[in-house]
């Protein structure tokens, strides 16, 4: 088996100089139609990708449709209560079989012809079946299923037949950081309803970047954190903690909370009456997992950014952000929030208060990241100036939060995929090294 | 047949009209950002301003929104837009509010609740964008005027993919 790695030597949009300490990226990479183009068949149509959370189709018939990686999909928990992932198409002639946001179905019909499909994706239902000769079949017609899998609740898809890597394969060290998250309530957690839907005209990068890079908090976020000082919660100016680099692509910022967290770190900004409440979860939390790993889910905030397009936030609240490329110049970006299902209701309140000061569109921090993602992305119309600069970090052994090494790690990982090398080649190196077929 | 108006009628479009006065100066102080007259003029003590999520609209009880600033969060929003620290209203974008299909729905003796359409035109930073919604409002009486309790602002937008953000006062 050989595999032939496209490699082009001359032009690198990615610039990565262990020697001098230099990472660059050249600002074609938010601008070029082609670039953007290529990006979805060598990353989106090849890497695992976030499609939902399990508690948004809760019970067989629940679904969702939304876009993944452009395309239209059908996230549908079946009667037999399997989640699946459909492509939102017609096997007849294309129509989306789904129109709704999300609801609950036992099948799914088309309003072309009404055809009809299963809830899990059998083709039902075709009228005047006379009209086809013998050799039709019903089950030749199925709807096509995406290769699907669940990792602590997060639903993700791969359009990849042969992506070789599993998806605990391929969330590598990202893995440890769901599972912080997903252990935070032992009956599990739910996406709370009400999406953010917004936007930015800007590369759908530079809000993967800007999601993981402290560095800009305290400067651009003058008024997020002129308002927390108000409540009383002071953040210090370095605040410890660390960045990591979780592997193919993924990164991860930890770092001690500048305010309080609703699931059991309590400061004064969440008043006196839910004190005893927050601290007896705290306990618990003790009892259920020994204190240092207690404090680590319950009293430490961290981002962790999921190659390509996720974006977990888990500090005053938790947020998924799912973030789409819509061609060069603009993303859409989906944010909810994850809660434990089992919450007292009155810090329930309170975890969505302080999301909505912070997060959101209207919030008083994201806005701003908005507006300077569209403005990054005016000032390149300036092609003068080449390259934006990544190197904060780079001479540290463990780099701190306010450097740059989970954004390193996302472009080293896009570079690589960008150049055709998708993982396939380690992964049948492997397989051959085990003696067995690479899937 | 007579065209003079009932006692009844007359006092409605009296009451009409001075929601629409209401509704019109409400536009107006927003639109020149004498953002502090109208927390201080417009809004009760007690007011809580929402916008639901685009993808429910409201319709979901406990489910997350855009905006739900109670008094204390709004004169925050307040502070920030007029002290030049939002760096996406710095400088100050420019609006302009139509307000339409003002109907007092019920009028409760102790509030009203009063219901209008509006489109809200920003400029700003480059950008023009639209926001269109429905005003569902709680007014309580002050004098010959009112005073706004409940402001929920219902978008009709499917998404803000366009708009990005939502950073003036609707």
């Amino acid at each position: 088996m050989t595999i032939e790695l496209q490699r082009p030597v001359s032009d690198p949009i990615v610039l990565d100089d262990l020697e001098r300490l230099s990472f660059r990226v050249d600002r074609r990479a938010y601008t070029d139609e082609d670039l953007a183009a290529q990006e979805i068949t060598r990353i989106f149509d090849r890497c695992w990708l976030y499609v939902g959370h399990e508690s948004e189709v809760p019970e067989p018939g629940s679904y969702v449709a939304r876009d993944v990686g452009g395309r239209p999909v059908v996230m549908a928990r079946g009667s037999d209560g399997v989640i699946r992932v459909f492509a939102n198409s017609c096997t007849h002639r294309g129509a989306l079989i789904c129109s709704q946001p999300s609801g609950q179905a036992r099948s799914f019909r088309c309003p072309y012809h009404d055809w009809t499909f299963s809830n899990r994706g059998d083709l039902v239902g075709v009228p005047l079946p006379d009209g086809y000769g013998p050799g039709f079949r019903k089950a030749d017609f199925g709807l096509a299923q995406h290769r699907s899998d669940t990792y602590r609740g997060f639903v993700f898809t791969t359009f990849d037949p042969r992506q070789p890597r599993t998806l605990t394969e391929y969330l590598a060290g990202a893995t440890e950081y769901l599972d912080l998250i997903d252990d935070q309530s032992e009956v599990g957690m739910e996406v709370i309803q009400g999406a953010q839907l917004h936007g930015a005209r800007a590369n759908w990068k530079l809000m993967m970047e800007n999601s993981v890079d402290i560095y800009h908090f305290r400067a651009l976020h003058k008024r997020y954190v002129g308002y927390m000082e108000s409540l009383g919660s002071v953040p210090p100016r370095r605040r410890g903690g660390f960045g990591s680099a979780l592997g193919l692509g993924h990164g991860a910022n930890e770092l001690p909370p500048a305010a309080a967290r609703p699931l059991a770190y309590w400061t004064p900004m969440f008043g006196p009456e839910v004190r005893p409440r927050i601290e007896a979860t705290a306990a618990r939390f003790v009892d259920r997992f020994g204190p240092e790993r207690a404090e680590r889910i319950t009293g430490t905030n961290r981002a962790v950014l999921i190659f390509p397009n996720l974006m977990i936030i888990d500090a005053i609240a938790i947020t998924i952000r799912k973030i789409d490329p819509v061609g060069a110049g603009r993303m859409a970006i989906t944010s909810v929030a994850l809660a434990p299902k089992d919450e007292d209701p009155d810090i329930r309140e309170l975890r969505k208060s302080h999301y909505l000061t912070f997060l959101g569109p209207a919030g008083f921090a994201t806005p701003d990241d908005i507006e300077i993602v569209e403005s990054c992305q005016r000032g390149y119309l300036n092609r003068t100036v080449r390259y934006s600069d990544l190197s904060r970090g780079m001479d540290k052994e463990v780099p701190e939060t306010t450097d740059e090494l989970p954004a390193r790690e996302f472009w080293r990982q896009w570079d690589r995929l960008m150049h055709g090398d998708d993982g396939h080649v380690e992964v049948a190196r492997r397989a051959e090294a085990r003696g067995a077929e690479p899937r | 047949m007579t065209t003079e108006l009932t006692i009844d009628e007359a006092a409605r479009v009296r009451l009409w009209h001075r929601v629409n006065q209401f509704l019109f100066r409400e536009a107006r102080l927003l639109d020149e950002w004498r953002l502090v007259e109208w927390y201080d003029e417009m809004l009760t003590h007690d007011i809580r301003y929402s916008v639901p999520a685009t993808d429910v609209r409201g319709e979901a009880p406990g489910a997350l929104g855009l905006i739900d600033d109670d008094p204390a969060r709004l004169r925050q929003r307040i502070e920030q837009l007029l002290n030049g620290e939002v760096w996406c209203e710095n400088p100050r974008s420019r609006t302009n509010r139509m307000i339409t299909n003002v109907e007092v729905l019920t009028d409760r003796g102790t509030h009203l609740d009063v219901a209008a359409n509006v489109l809200v035109h920003r400029f700003g930073h480059g950008r023009s964008d639209a926001y269109v919604g429905k005003y569902r409002f709680e007014l309580v009486a002050d004098g010959e005027s009112f005073r706004v309790r409940r402001r929920v602002v219902v978008l009709d937008h499917e998404t803000l993919y366009e708009h990005g953000k939502l950073s003036i006062i609707l």
